[in-house]
């Protein structure tokens, strides 16, 4: 018997057919790159590049080329690392979590959401490198058993667990988005006709023949994988919260910090999904693929943690206030009214007030609206850990030792440098990549049945 | 048949003999015909090929490239023989005495492979026994590159021969001699030898108190004081713990204000803040103009209550009489225990203090143990001056002095300079003749700085440079030749000491008999009848005063006396002019945070005595006296070297030595900004418990658990203290040693020696004025000073101040602030933060009780620094030995500065961190010391260089397992508390609480 859901909406717009759903997507790959993206990669690259020699202006002369000091000795480098981490956190959240559940809408969206992750913890991966007096000896924090006898690494820190906690997010995201790219990367294959450009596609197609048993197994290591990296999604953002959890800095000894990181990550990286997305589908016509309903699931989700995200704000100036403890509470009426007040405020009107907007139809299916609040959740989540990080130690303990910090042009350099270098993997990305995972999301395609009806009408059957 | 026989090699030899013959023969090649077309005109003809040419070419390219690269050759030369006192590796140490015209000291010099490193104090001396920041710093003057390399005629390099005949030929009977106070016996007597006018100059001039004795006591010195038997002291513009006349008293005071019923009250009666103030229980806002009038008014007060006849007054400022009537009380009630020091430069002001001593009865003054480290008479330099510029004098000759700099007015273009100094400063830069001298640890000396103490100075290394020491340089010049050494030793017999020349040297003084002038009972009571006293100055007025780390200038180009913050301002790297908050809002100037962290301030124009100076910074202090404002002096140096050059103001161009003040004449804000060396952003405590502090009062009266509570956290358990509410397994505590360190609160008076000892001792780099204005300074150890403000948490709490605006108002200091010091270093937590989040463990714990840092493998995350609550990690922020930011400012930059480096410590690589060690090195020198000697480890096997260093005994180290060890004391004294104990990181160093003595 047939049944048809009455409430669903089609997740493909545009009367799509199996083989128009390829072409789409094998378009950007097998067209000339636009202007625009021309554009858009020189200045990704010139931004790559600026960073690049403020990496290696620091690692050639020291940290002190950055804006740190005695009693502030992380600063940017560790914020960006923080926000790049958080943002990576969606993709995960997507392809593994959504999948589990079940939850259609995210085929169109996890490829690139998955990328994005891959190319955010990369840049996150950075920050903990470079921000090392002695980068050379970065291979220490591996326990590598060696000459020194008993010399070992401390497992007591949260800087060793984040060490884990990445490379595991890094190894098990980069796995989970290879093995969907698969039968993508044969569909290129079987289509191009260029002979270079077809034996790369076929190397990286690992020999994928699209029968039933390469099927049996893509689902299965997909659901294995995601019941993998699941955990991951809440363990990634939990540790690195560990850094400044289980340190002894009022604003930093906070037990909220795990969920509270969690859900500021989820939020940052839809935010950053939302960003990217909005400009692919424009750019590459994908309107039918990634439409107005996925982009309203994913202003709800913003909404959503951003309140969560705001609760968690709050809980924190009450226990503060609660606690009863002069460096507990001097630490929270320092961020709103201290001399970094400015970014506290920043923080609260970018990330608990901006997100309520979405509460309205209106406001959460337009899509200017939407890049809009999704650059300004990225600004904020930004400033959520800069005001975490810098305004707790500025002025912590003994006020003998109190100070301030200001960026220098490396500090700025750097961080422009990792979102040129992020936008040039994004590109490259968008230029040699399936964008949307298609073979997952022919799937889908007559889910509504709809079409199948139109289509049925229209020709009768054959 | 047999020599048929033929035997072959092999078949190719049987098959083809002709060819094996031909290979045979060939056996040894014949060298190739090597370049033999060199020199041959027909090239083309030549045998060598073109390939081989280009052979050749490549291996002799090759071969001289790689012999271009020369190996670095570090060339160390062991001993032939051995010098007997000498082991490598282990210091010798070598008593000296020291004087530069301001500084007086007795030290022990410690020596490492014939260099000497550090200096101490020799507390066996008998007088001056403890060092200050600048005595500490004085050992890396001798490794200044900047010293004169030898003698010079006419700006260019000479022998000592010609030099002396040049400078001999010179000398004339209207010839004088210009140097600092000279107490040393044999210099004056080879001055003698010299026959010219010899004239001194001090740059602190005490010259009208000096005539006031002159006049009752027949010699030119200042009676000696002492503490030890004074109950009050009122300080009246007398920085006695920072810079007085020459005497130090910071060990007695110490002493006296251990906490008791007869602990000493110190009133402190001043203009700008100085370290005396800040240490004083009750701190009087006087102007300079005003402190003939306060004396007056005290001596009033008292003559009233003994009945003696009173003197005519303009009278006191409301603000601040009743003040000075109580201080009068309480001197009055102290009577013989009662003492005022005052030391501004005035005959009326001298006898005044010196006629309330009288009346009062004091048995603190010495009179007959004069102090002789003062001399110079305001009158001889005017007269000077004026016979310099009549052209009444034809050579100048000076020694050790720079008078360019110090003496304004004075023109050096109208004599012949014949200059004997350390380097080409602004006056020897003028001379004809350039004579070097060596510098203290050099030198032979001998002085007498007070009655019956005689010291001798022995050279602990020989001279770096062709320099001699001045005792020898006079000498010559007067025509006399022996060394050093010979006219000490005459010099030595001629007084007939009691003690032997070997252990004179080995101790380093001798005493001798003691003075014979009137005892002060004794002496005729003063007449004050004709004394007048003007009316105080109602316009801004300007003075000048010393810096502990800077003092008259003698350390103006040593990179350790610049980073030493000021202890009060808590700026390095600078003077400016002190200004009162109030005076600032009038003037429209202020100070402010840039975005970094770092101090900026408004500049002024400012004329003093018809001399301007434009763009000069402003810092506005707290507790300062409205309507005055005071510059340091020995800054503003243009030739002292690369470290010094272009810092700061020259104060003596303003004001002379001889005054103590003057009327600013216009004074006005620019529109220029000038940026500060801060090492302190905030400075109060906001309410916290960091310095615990009690009246003594409270302190006697009340039990310690109401003015030292300990923190306890509530629990199902009950109340626990935080050792006992803990998360983490204990370390064994019991086995060995545990090393603990307690800094007294009440001994400490900020005075900074300490830190330049913890540079010397552990080689802390030095980093610069830019980098310590980004908060970026290298101190292990550091003295914290707060300010007590006007809002206090009960304060707002009685008068319903919200939180926001008490924290505010609790950031700003109070105008008559309480000041605080509190050293910190590396606390060294049993529960360290640091070393649970450092991920390779490059930090971790002793078995002894200590936080060790490994800096080999540390990778520099700086995880420990945030996590610190002490924040007393520090991280290396560049390659402070290479880069060439710091090449003018790191003594280990430069060839000489290198070898003030302590051998048994790191020189610390970028991108480390490093922190207090706790003199980890001489623990295990104390150790093997002990070890050696089989006996145990006992109280002063262990040199801790800031302990060492403190004259004060504020900081006590030991073996808290060891019973017998002083710290056991400490540990159990009601005043012990740990700083942030709350935290539960069970430090090892621990305080004990300041006692003010005041209701």
């Amino acid at each position: 018997m047939h049944y048809e859901s009455p409430v669903r909406n089609p997740l493909i717009l545009g009367d799509k057919s199996y083989s128009e759903i390829t072409n789409d997507i094998a378009k950007p790959i097998e067209s000339k790159a636009p202007r625009s993206w021309w554009i858009a990669f020189s200045i990704a690259f010139v931004m790559f590049m600026w960073g690049l020699g403020c990496i290696l202006y620091t690692i050639g002369t020291g940290i002190g080329v950055w804006g740190l000091n005695k009693t502030v000795d992380w600063a940017w480098d560790i914020t960006n690392f923080v926000w790049w981490v958080g943002i990576g956190h969606a993709g995960t959240l997507i392809s593994a979590v959504l999948l589990l559940f079940r939850q259609k809408w995210r085929m169109a969206i996890n490829r690139s959401a998955e990328a994005m992750t891959i190319f955010s913890v990369i840049q996150a991966g950075l920050f903990p490198l470079i921000h090392m007096g002695r980068i050379w000896n970065a291979y220490w924090v591996m326990p590598i058993p060696n000459q020194y006898g008993s010399l070992w690494v401390n497992f007591n820190s949260p800087l060793l667990w984040d060490v884990f906690a990445i490379s595991t997010y890094l190894t098990v995201s980069t796995v989970f988005w290879y093995v969907g790219l698969i039968p993508d990367f044969a569909m290129i294959r079987d289509r191009a006709i260029n002979p270079v450009q077809k034996h790369i596609y076929k190397i990286l197609s690992f020999g994928w023949g699209g029968q039933a048993k390469h099927w049996q197994r893509f689902e299965e290591v997909s659901l294995v994988l995601a019941g993998l990296a699941t955990p991951l999604v809440l363990s990634v953002h939990t540790i690195v919260s560990f850094d400044f959890a289980t340190s002894v800095i009022p604003g930093w000894h906070t037990t909220i910090f795990p969920p509270y990181f969690v859900a500021g990550a989820i939020f940052s990286g839809f935010a950053m999904v939302q960003t990217l997305l909005l400009i692919v589908r424009k750019i590459f016509k994908m309107e039918d693929y990634i439409n107005i309903e996925h982009i309203e699931m994913m202003n709800i989700v913003i909404m959503v943690t951003g309140s969560i995200v705001g609760v968690a704000y709050i809980t924190e100036l009450v226990i503060a206030w609660y606690s009863g403890v002069e460096y507990e509470q001097y630490a929270f009426l320092n961020r709103a009214t201290g001399p970094y007040w400015w970014a506290y405020w920043s923080m609260m009107t970018c990330n608990v007030f901006s997100p309520q907007f979405m509460w309205s139809k209106k406001l959460r299916t337009n899509l200017i609206f939407t890049f809009v609040i999704s650059i300004v959740v990225n600004i904020g989540m930004w400033f959520e850990r800069f005001v975490i990080i810098v305004t707790s130690i500025h002025r912590d303990y003994l006020p003998s030792s109190w100070s301030m910090f200001s960026p220098t042009f490396v500090d700025i350099g750097i961080y422009i440098g990792t979102i040129g270098f992020f936008f040039v993997l994004f590109l490259l990305y968008a230029r040699t990549f399936p964008v949307i995972a298609q073979a997952e999301l022919k799937t889908i395609l007559k889910s509504s049945g709809e079409n199948f009806k139109k289509h049925h009408n229209e020709h009768g059957t054959h | 048949m047999t020599e048929n026989n033929k035997y072959w090699r092999g078949i190719e030899e049987q098959s083809n003999p002709d060819l094996t013959k031909k290979l045979a023969d060939n056996e040894f090649a014949t060298a190739p015909e090597t370049l033999d077309f060199i020199g041959d005109d027909n090239v083309g003809e030549a045998e060598t090929s073109r390939r081989d040419f280009l052979k050749f070419m490549g291996f002799t390219t090759a071969a001289a490239t790689l012999a271009a690269c020369e190996a670095p050759i570090v060339e160390s030369i062991p001993y032939v023989v051995k010098p007997d006192s000498l082991t490598p590796g282990l210091p010798s140490f070598y008593a000296t005495s020291m004087f530069d015209g301001q500084d007086y000291a007795s030290l022990l010099i410690k020596t490492r492979e014939g260099r000497p490193i550090l200096v101490q104090p020799n507390c066996e001396a008998a007088f001056n026994t403890c060092t200050n920041a600048r005595l500490q710093s004085s050992v890396l003057n001798l490794y200044d590159g900047a010293r004169l390399r030898g003698p010079k005629v006419n700006k260019k390099d000479s022998s000592w021969a010609t030099a002396i005949s040049q400078a001999k030929s010179m000398i004339s009977d209207t010839s004088v001699l210009l140097t600092p106070t000279i107490i040393s016996p044999s210099l004056k007597k080879a001055i003698e030898t010299l026959n010219v006018k010899h004239i001194t100059f001090d740059a602190i001039s005490q010259s009208k108190r000096l005539d006031v004795y002159e006049e009752l006591l027949g010699k030119r010195a200042l009676p000696s004081v002492s503490l030890l038997n004074a109950h009050v002291v009122v300080g009246l513009g007398a920085d006695f713990l920072g810079d007085y006349d020459g005497q130090r008293f910071g060990a007695d005071y110490a002493n006296r204000r251990k906490p008791s019923p007869e602990m000493l009250r110190h009133i402190q009666i001043e203009a700008g803040m100085s370290i005396s103030g800040a240490n004083a229980d009750l701190r009087v806002k006087a102007r300079v103009s005003e402190y003939e009038l306060v004396l007056g008014h005290i001596y009033n007060y008292i003559a009233k209550k003994v009945g003696q006849p009173t003197l005519k007054l303009y009278p006191l400022r409301e603000d601040i009489k009743m003040q000075v009537l109580n201080s009068a009380q309480e001197l009055f009630d102290a009577a013989q225990h009662g003492l005022i020091v005052s030391s501004f430069n005035s005959v009326t002001g001298e006898k005044l203090a010196l006629a309330i001593n009288q009346m009062i009865g004091s048995s603190c003054i010495d009179t007959s143990n004069l102090v002789y480290l003062n001399s110079s008479k305001d009158e001889e330099i005017g007269q000077l001056i004026i016979d310099v510029a009549e052209g009444k004098v034809d050579t100048l000759i000076t020694l050790d002095i720079n008078p360019a700099h110090d003496i304004t007015g004075l023109d050096l273009s109208k004599v012949n300079l014949v200059a004997i100094s350390e380097r080409e400063d602004e006056t020897a830069s003028q001379a004809k003749v350039i004579l070097p001298l060596s510098h203290y640890l050099e030198s032979w000396g001998d002085f007498i700085p007070k009655d019956g103490v005689y010291s001798v100075a022995q050279p602990t290394i020989n001279p770096l440079f062709d320099s001699k020491s001045a005792i020898e340089i006079l000498f010559t010049l007067s025509g006399k030749n022996a060394t050093a050494k010979e006219l000490l030793q005459e010099s030595v017999e001629d007084l007939g000491l009691a003690k032997g020349w070997n252990s004179l040297l080995h101790d380093g003084f001798a005493e001798t008999s003691a003075g014979k002038t009137l005892s002060f009972s004794d002496l005729t009571i003063i007449d004050i009848t004709d004394v007048a006293i003007g009316k105080p100055l109602t316009e801004l007025e300007f003075y000048t005063y010393s810096k502990t780390g800077m003092g008259i200038g003698k350390y103006a180009n040593n990179p350790w006396a610049f980073e030493l913050p000021d202890p009060i301002t808590r700026l390095s790297w600078d003077n400016y002019l002190v200004m009162s908050a109030a005076d600032a809002v009038k003037l429209g100037v202020e100070n402010w945070a840039e975005s970094n962290g770092a101090m900026n301030g408004t500049t002024v124009n400012l004329k003093v005595n018809g001399v301007v100076l434009t763009n000069v910074a402003i810092w506005v202090q707290p507790g300062q006296t409205e309507g005055t404002i005071g510059m340091a002096l020995g800054f503003g140096r243009t030739m002292a070297g690369k470290v010094g050059n272009n810092i700061g103001w020259n104060a003596l161009q303003l004001l002379p030595s001889d005054e103590s003040y003057a009327a600013v004449e216009t004074i006005s804000a620019t529109e220029n900004e000038h940026e500060f060396a801060s090492v302190q952003l905030a400075h109060t405590m906001m309410g916290r418990k960091i310095v615990n502090e009690v009246n003594l009062p409270d302190y006697l009266n009340k039990p310690a658990s109401e003015w030292n509570e300990r923190p306890t956290f509530e629990s199902f358990r009950g109340p626990l203290q935080p050792s006992e509410a803990n998360l983490w397994d204990d370390h064994d505590h019991v086995t060995s040693h545990m090393w603990n360190l307690s800094i007294d609160l009440n001994a400490c008076d900020g005075c900074g020696a300490c830190i330049v000892a913890c540079h010397l001792e552990n080689n802390v780099p030095i980093v610069g004025k830019d980098e310590v204005r980004r908060h970026r300074d290298m101190h292990w150890l550091r003295i914290d000073r707060y300010y007590s403000s006007d809002m206090t948490p009960e304060k707002a709490k009685k008068e319903g101040v919200g939180a926001i605006e008490k924290y505010a108002k609790m950031e700003v200091p109070s105008e008559s602030p309480s000041v605080t010091f509190m050293p910190v270093m590396c606390v060294q937590c049993n529960h360290a933060p640091c070393e649970t989040v450092c991920p390779v463990g490059a930090t971790v714990h002793s078995r002894e009780g200590l936080n060790h840092m490994a800096y080999n493998r540390c990778i520099g995350t700086r995880y420990c620094a945030n996590n610190c609550p002490y924040k007393v990690r520090r991280f290396n922020w560049f390659n402070y030995k290479g880069n060439d930011k710091f090449a003018d400012v790191n003594p280990s930059q430069d060839d000489y500065g290198r070898m003030v480096l302590n051998p048994d410590v790191t020189v610390r690589s970028r991108g480390v961190i490093e922190k207090c060690s706790m003199c980890i090195q001489s623990i295990q020198m104390g150790k093997l010391k002990a070890k050696k000697a089989g006996r145990p480890l006992k109280e002063g096997d262990i040199d801790i260089a800031c302990l060492n260093s403190c004259g004060s005994d504020a900081i006590v180290f030991g073996d808290i397992n060891n019973p017998e060890n002083k710290i056991n004391e400490k540990k159990e004294d009601p005043r012990m508390y740990y700083l942030l104990e709350e935290i539960g990181t069970q430090p090892s160093v621990f305080y004990q609480t300041k006692v003010r003595n005041r209701a």
